[in-house]
């Protein structure tokens, strides 16, 4: 098939020296061409066969993915209706155990009740009391009286009370003899039951995993990172995005040892909350569900639309900077007072309205290469592996274009610089999203290139919560994002912050060029300077 | 080490008990100089006892030992110990304590049980304040009655519950003298400096006092808030030893807000954050004293309230630590319906809209990032400073000073901040998961600068925590 060239010529002519010039030089055009024709023959072949050596790799991989993507379904599925079954199984177990509970409870004091006049006759009740909270018909109008004040005291399932012995460990709360044995006995579940399951209209599957990631200076770490399906195993770990009143499910299956997933700032019941001495670390797999709270306009007690994270509280100093955290956007709700223009979106129910092409999240995020070589439970036991003394070599500002992140495999989202609305460019304002993921105090200044303070930074929320006017009783707050007074809103050109808080950003750049974002870290003891980053914003 | 303590006990707290308020009333007895001259009244030199037993390099010297009391006056002792810390490692502190006492004491006296000056002249000792409030049965204070409006939330009794503070504490009504007698029975100098109490807010201290000497120190009350006193000697290394503790000012006419005017609250918690370098203790120890460039701080313990950790959540085995943490530390009450734009609300009588105050102090040299699960808190105050409810500003710093939700709260060294927990239901809660709630449901809280959770380098949870709960539903009994 593929013969060479030269084989297809006699050794004389090759040698061609017997022959005329002119024959020869035909010859060697002849010649020349044949090779020439050859050659792309050959070139077109090698191409075809590469063509369909890929689209064949392509086919396999995609068929590969698919059954897998079918394995993985069909596992989650099997997974979450066995869930479900042990879930309906255990809950008509304590619904039947509470109710005899109960009932004999309810027996014995009616046989305490009686005895006077009914010796040693006990007697069952069919009705179980109900769980409900006892509220008194009328409340109280004359002073604190004692005749409305409940005379029950209060529960307490914990401490002081507690006369569980040191050594038991089956989830439940108990008192502890030691730090080490507090430390290192924290409440483990395999597959704790999510309460009061709801249909979700956000979920996601979180897994933990481990890769060496390399960072935007070239510098290599091994990280511990949360992925989903989709995202690859990247830092830091997938976006969520849900938006007020809706059902948040996370399903958390971590391959890595036992993890939780507290979302920062969100604040639904103990169970998930995600902190093992306050609910339960997952041995297994659990379903985390909440609701985040619907705005309402004017309202300073109610909203939830705002800049969150999510990280692991499993022996925290050590997880969440070996990277187990992750950005979490909650989007509001729209109100029929303050719609949305096409583009757009708002921060929050009342608050104003930014460019979604141009929103942007950014992470201050250090390494301490020292913390990257220990493992899992390390310092649990008692031994001193250093997690008190943080000494970051290693500074980077993480984040980017939210509505143009592409999560995948290995990837550190970092920008090398972002775009800005400039003000009456045709635009809503850029906002900006700063989340601290760092455990040092940062300070974010915003700079002219020639270093003088650009104060084009509008402080608009803090923590998810906006920032309002609240001197009003009982009417309304309103934020000072939206004010019609200008002095006020919330202008500077620098921010401190620290470990873990968040702030929204509306970006005013008065002309279009080039803006600096520099952001410094902190000691934490002396407050001294340890690391500066800048990044460039382009407003236009 | 070891043979030295055999029993290293951590100090009991003080608890309730009948004798617990000891009152000196000033009208009743010796009458002071004037203020500049009663430190030298008859009775008051210092008396010399032996040295103790110390380090060899320290230098035998006089220290003071108890001394008559002077009514109206809060004697202070400067003296050193160990102190056991959440691992049970013993390490060298020290502290105003209420009693001398020495190195080789097994429970020093290193902080003073709460005192309270009053507006009659009086120095009272008592864990809780207002004086003659009904005490919270381990901290929680109980409600008036049900809420109909809002099932499963309470009204909330007004100016009705006392509130405990921690070890360290002084109180002082306003309108009152704060008098005090320090002795320093170490062998290097000291002095006691309250900060910022003065006009301008300038600090106000007794100056260097010599070993074996003492020293008087006599002012006005301040401005309602919460302080710091400390010992300034080559800060902040005395604060790391331990010579620290907090002074809150109050108007006892209106002992149920944080100054008049502002925020009104159920009770209130007062939670005093404190980092040991024990290489600084160590140095100190020894007979040295720390050059702070030569070795910097790198602190290994983080206390709320002189607990950590396991301690400091009440889970411990010493029924009497967690009783004291459950008063002094962890904030607890039933959920109630609350509008932050109006904490005094007042609608039905004797009950009021309000949450839970917490003080928060870092007497320590670390900046903590202080996070609350479960509900956000709304700061009111800084550093004493009302931050207003409008027009707020972004200072020279880069802070906002503006009334606010948080959710995490920055707190360098020496701030102090006044914040609101709202105890109000968890908002991102389900409803299904709220009304079916039958348990009390606790949350954490604790310090996000992470290297604060270790102790002795690991350990986690063992450093700044706390949590917080929102009480079950009552039942009728």
């Amino acid at each position: 098939m593929n013969t060479p060239f030269w084989e297809s010529y006699s050794t004389t002519e090759l040698r061609g020296t017997s022959r005329s010039p002119a024959v020869s030089e035909k010859t060697k055009r002849e010649a020349k061409a044949k090779q020439d024709r050859e050659a792309k023959a050959k070139r077109e072949r090698e191409a075809k066969a590469k063509h369909e050596r890929e689209a064949k790799a392509k086919q396999d991989r995609e068929a590969k993915a698919k059954r897998e993507r079918e394995a993985k379904a069909k596992a989650k599925q099997d997974r979450e209706a066995k869930a479900k079954r042990e879930r309906e199984a255990k809950a008509k177990q304590e619904r039947e155990a509470k109710a005899k509970r109960e009932r004999e409870a309810k027996a014995k004091r009616d046989d305490k009740d009686r005895k006077p006049r009914h010796s040693g006759t006990p007697r069952s009740s069919a009705t179980p009391t109900p769980p409900t909270p006892t509220r008194s018909a009328t409340p109280s109008t004359s002073a604190p009286a004692t005749s409305t004040a409940p005379t029950a005291e209060p529960t307490r399932s914990t401490s002081p009370t507690s006369t569980r012995s040191p050594g038991d460990d089956d989830g439940q709360p108990r008192d502890y003899d030691s730090q080490a044995d507090f430390s290192s006995h924290q409440m483990q579940q395999g597959t704790p039951e999510t309460e009061h399951w709801q249909e979700p209209n956000y979920s996601v599957s979180l897994d933990v995993s481990n890769r060496d990631l390399r960072f935007p200076d070239g510098e290599e770490f091994r990280m511990w990172v949360f992925d989903s399906e989709e995202s690859g195993r990247g830092f830091p770990g997938p976006t969520l995005r849900p938006k007020e009143g809706e059902i948040f499910h996370a399903y958390v299956e971590p391959s890595m040892g036992p993890h939780t997933i507290h979302w920062h700032g969100m604040e639904p019941d103990p169970r998930n909350d995600g902190v093992g001495h306050t609910s339960f670390e997952i041995d297994d797999h659990y379903t985390y569900q909440w609701q985040a709270e619907p705005g309402r306009a004017g309202n300073p007690n109610y909203g939830a639309a705002g800049t969150y994270f999510y990280h692991c509280h499993v022996n925290t100093p050590l997880h969440a900077q070996m990277g187990l955290l992750g950005p979490l956007v909650v989007d509001p709700v729209v109100l029929a007072d303050f719609p949305v223009n096409a583009g757009n979106r708002r921060a929050f129910a009342d608050g104003p309205e930014y460019d979604i092409e141009t929103e942007s999240l950014i992470m201050p995020f250090s390494i301490d290469r020292r913390w990257h070589n220990l493992g899992h439970a390390a310092g649990l036991s008692g031994e001193d592996v250093g997690l008190n003394r943080f000494e970051p070599t290693h500074f980077y500002i993480t984040g980017g274009l939210l509505n143009s992140r592409r999560e995948r495999e290995g990837a550190v989202w970092a920008p090398t610089e972002l775009p800005v609305n400039v003000i009456g460019n045709g635009k809503a304002p850029t906002l900006m999203r700063v989340l601290d993921g760092n455990y040092l105090p940062n300070k974010l200044t915003f700079y002219h290139p020639d270093g003088s303070p650009a104060r084009i930074a509008e402080l608009i929320s803090h923590d998810g919560r906006p920032f309002r006017h609240s001197s009003s009783q009982y009417g309304v707050a309103i934020p000072t994002s939206m004010h019609e007074d200008p002095k006020a809103h919330l202008f500077t050109h620098m921010l401190s912050m620290g470990a873990a808080e968040r702030y929204d950003i509306l970006m005013h750049p008065p002309v279009s060029g080039i803006y600096i974002l520099r952001m410094e870290w902190n000691n934490w003891i002396t407050g001294v300077p340890v690391g500066r980053k800048e990044l460039r914003l382009v407003a236009s | 080490m070891s043979e030295q303590f055999p029993s290293p006990a951590y100090p009991e707290p003080v608890l309730q008990g009948s004798g617990e308020e000891r009152v000196l009333n000033r009208a009743n007895v010796l009458k002071l100089g004037a203020a500049t001259g009663f430190g030298v009244a008859a009775g008051l030199a210092a008396r010399s006892t032996p040295a103790v037993a110390s380090s060899s390099i320290r230098a035998p010297r006089a220290v003071p030992a108890a001394v008559a009391p002077i009514p109206g006056v809060l004697d202070l002792y400067i003296n050193e110990g160990y102190t056991k810390m959440v691992d049970d490692s013993l390490v060298y502190q020290r502290g105003f304590g209420d009693r001398p006492s020495n190195l080789g004491d097994k429970n020093p006296s290193l902080r003073i049980v709460p005192k309270i000056f009053g507006r009659d002249g009086s120095v009272t000792e008592s864990r809780s304040y207002p004086l003659g409030a009904v005490k919270p049965v381990a901290g929680t204070p109980l409600p008036a009655g049900p809420d109909p409006a809002n099932p499963g939330q309470y009204f909330i009794r007004r100016n009705y519950w006392a509130s405990y503070f921690p070890q360290r504490t002084i109180i002082a009504e306003t309108g009152s003298k704060i008098r005090i007698r320090v002795f320093n029975r170490l062998a290097g100098t000291h002095e006691l400096t309250f900060a910022q109490t003065g006009h301008g807010r300038v600090d106000v201290g007794t100056g260097p006092i010599a070993p074996g000497a003492e020293a008087l120190l006599e002012f006005d009350a301040p401005y309602p808030g919460t302080y710091i006193y400390h010992d300034p000697t080559n800060a902040p290394v005395q604060r790391v030893l331990g010579l620290f503790g907090a002074l809150v000012v109050l108007d006892p006419e209106d002992a149920w807000r944080v100054s008049p005017g502002q925020a009104g609250f159920e009770r209130q918690w007062l939670w005093i954050t404190h980092a040991i370098c024990t290489t600084w203790t160590g140095i100190e120890a020894a007979g040295g004293t720390v050059d702070q460039d030569k070795d910097p701080a790198v602190p290994r313990y983080f206390m709320l309230n002189d607990r950590s950790g396991y301690e400091a959540l009440g889970h411990s085995l010493n029924k009497a630590t967690n009783l004291a943490a459950h008063e002094e530390s962890l904030v607890s009450g039933y959920p109630r319906q609350i509008d932050i734009r109006d904490f005094g609300e007042d609608l039905t009588l004797g009950t009021i809209r309000a949450g839970q105050m917490v003080r928060l102090v870092n007497a320590g040299i670390a900046y903590h990032q202080i996070h609350f699960h479960g509900n956000h808190l709304w700061t009111v105050r800084r550093n004493n400073v009302e931050w207003p409810r409008e027009f707020g500003k972004v200072d020279e710093d880069g802070h906002v000073a503006l009334q606010q939700w948080e959710d995490v709260v920055e707190l360098p060294p020496m701030d102090r901040k006044d914040c609101m927990i709202p105890m109000k239901r968890p908002p991102d809660a389900t409803d299904k998961v709220w009304y079916a709630r039958t348990e009390d449901w606790g949350y954490p809280m604790h310090c996000h600068a992470e290297m604060s959770q270790t102790a002795a380098g690991g350990l986690y949870p063992g450093g700044l925590v706390a949590h917080w709960e929102l009480k079950a539903p009552l039942t009728e009994s």
